[in-house]
């Protein structure tokens, strides 16, 4: 059984990720949104608490602090996995763990740790709590990279070659340009797109070279 | 590929450069898996719109990365980079990058890239500061020694710019034994070393940067709050 702290945009990879492993997935959220979202893809969602001595691994996806604490990681299975995917280290309680007094870490290869508690029972951890992906293994694919550093790329070229156009505030990057990243991708996938006659276009009031959806449009 | 960036000896701390061969292998495979990119770069080759960009980059220095970096380059710009991870750096990427295409890793002639898989905290906030701050020119004394452009993921390398020149705003830096977490303590280290060497540091960095694109939610966030 994997439980998976939050079900947003990362959650929501991770537990299709490992429900395709096999993996019976149990959910944290405190968003009642998240939360339903997940019930309809059929994931039981519960709080921490009630699953930690039933869990097998364990991941944060919260970008939130203090997710699972040390008190929390004593109270789990004999070689439970405790792994964190969100980007900071501060969603599992290190130096919680580390100051268990009779605590022993045992480093079985790099990145992957077994703290032994006092009475002899260990979970293991991923990455001292740090990014696991990148930590443990190498990262998304390429081509999911590509849309992404795309926008990178545009949105650098954006900001050093218009700076005057910008003001000292945080801008989301225009929804033409994600549309043409998104188009300089699909050749690859072998992506036909339909076009939208003048006539349709037109009813829905957009162009119809885009962009295509209102700026509150969820994907 | 243009890259604009000559290494000195020194200038760059990877792990290995003998993995560079490595490295440029699986560049040149991942090359053909991301079409957006080099869709960008056939785009931009003549107008070369990042020309006069220095662009600081603090982000995961994998493979993909390296294409990344390579496609800047290629648009035109000056690159440093370091790795927004302790564990996150593969470093045949880096070894290849600090190499770049038209080096070897006896004469490396790529991109200063300070990163490695398995950095010290204290060896990671250094990497960042080292990619922050531009070498100075002999031959152009008013060469900035810092960057014009930040691309960053989780907000690292934009944060040290803001505490830098906060702390130079007020004179001090905050006692590091005081810090609520180990990693804190590490920067307020590294600044208040950073303003006994120069207390304008960070306030003239600062100064110069145009603009930061910003990779990942956690780090949009923190945007915002400092906004």
């Amino acid at each position: 059984m994997a439980v998976i702290c939050g079900f947003g945009d990362v959650g929501k990879g991770c537990a299709e990720s490992l429900r395709g492993q096999g993996a019976r997935v149990v959910i944290t959220e405190i968003d009642p949104i998240c939360a339903l979202q997940a019930a309809m893809q059929g994931y039981e969602i519960r709080t921490l608490e009630e699953v930690l001595d039933s869990g097998d691994i364990f991941i944060t996806t919260t970008g939130n602090r203090d997710i699972i604490t040390a008190e929390h990681m004593e109270r789990m299975k004999h070689q439970a996995i405790v792994g964190n995917f969100g980007h900071f280290d501060n969603e599992i309680d290190i130096a919680g763990l580390s100051h268990i007094a009779g605590i022993e870490r045992v480093n079985i290869k790099p990145q992957v740790d077994k703290w032994v508690f006092p009475d002899g029972h260990a979970i293991i951890l991923l990455s001292e709590g740090r990014l696991l992906n990148l930590g443990n293994a190498t990262g998304h694919p390429s081509f999911v990279m590509s849309s992404s550093f795309s926008n990178q790329t545009i949105a650098q070229i954006e900001l050093f070659t218009k700076n005057d156009e910008y003001e000292k505030k945080v801008y989301v990057l225009p929804k033409h340009l994600d549309e043409k990243v998104a188009r300089l991708h699909l050749d690859a996938l072998g992506v036909k797109l339909t076009r939208l006659t003048d006539e349709q276009a037109a009813y829905i009031g957009v162009p119809v070279d885009g962009p295509y959806k209102s700026d509150h449009y969820r994907y | 590929m243009n890259p604009t960036a000559t290494l000195t000896d020194t200038d760059f701390k990877v792990a290995d450069l003998s993995l560079a061969e490595f490295g440029r292998k699986e560049i040149t495979l991942a090359e053909h898996e991301m079409p957006g990119l080099m869709a960008i770069r056939r785009e931009y080759a003549d107008a070369q719109p990042l020309r006069g960009a220095r662009i600081t980059g603090s982000l995961h220095m994998t493979i993909q990365t390296a294409v990344l970096i390579e496609t800047l380059t290629a648009l035109g710009a000056e690159v440093r980079w370091c790795s927004c991870n302790i564990f996150s750096t593969q470093d045949h990427a880096a070894a290849a990058v600090a190499v770049g295409p038209d080096g070897s890793p006896e004469n490396p002639r790529g991109v200063p890239v300070y990163a490695w898989k398995g950095e010290t905290l204290e060896e990671y906030w250094w990497c960042t500061e080292q990619v922050m701050r531009w070498p100075e020119s002999e031959a152009d004394p008013t060469h900035p020694a810092g960057p014009n452009m930040i691309l960053d993921d989780g907000g690292d390398a934009t944060l040290l710019v803001h505490k830098g020149t906060e702390y130079e705003k007020a004179g001090a830096v905050p006692d590091p034994a005081g810090a609520e977490s180990e990693e804190l303590a590490v920067i307020l280290s590294l600044l208040q070393r950073s303003l006994a060497e120069d207390p304008q540091r960070w306030t003239k960095i600062g100064q110069g940067i145009k603009g930061v694109s910003e990779e990942t939610t956690t780090g949009v966030h923190r945007l915002y709050q400092m906004v």
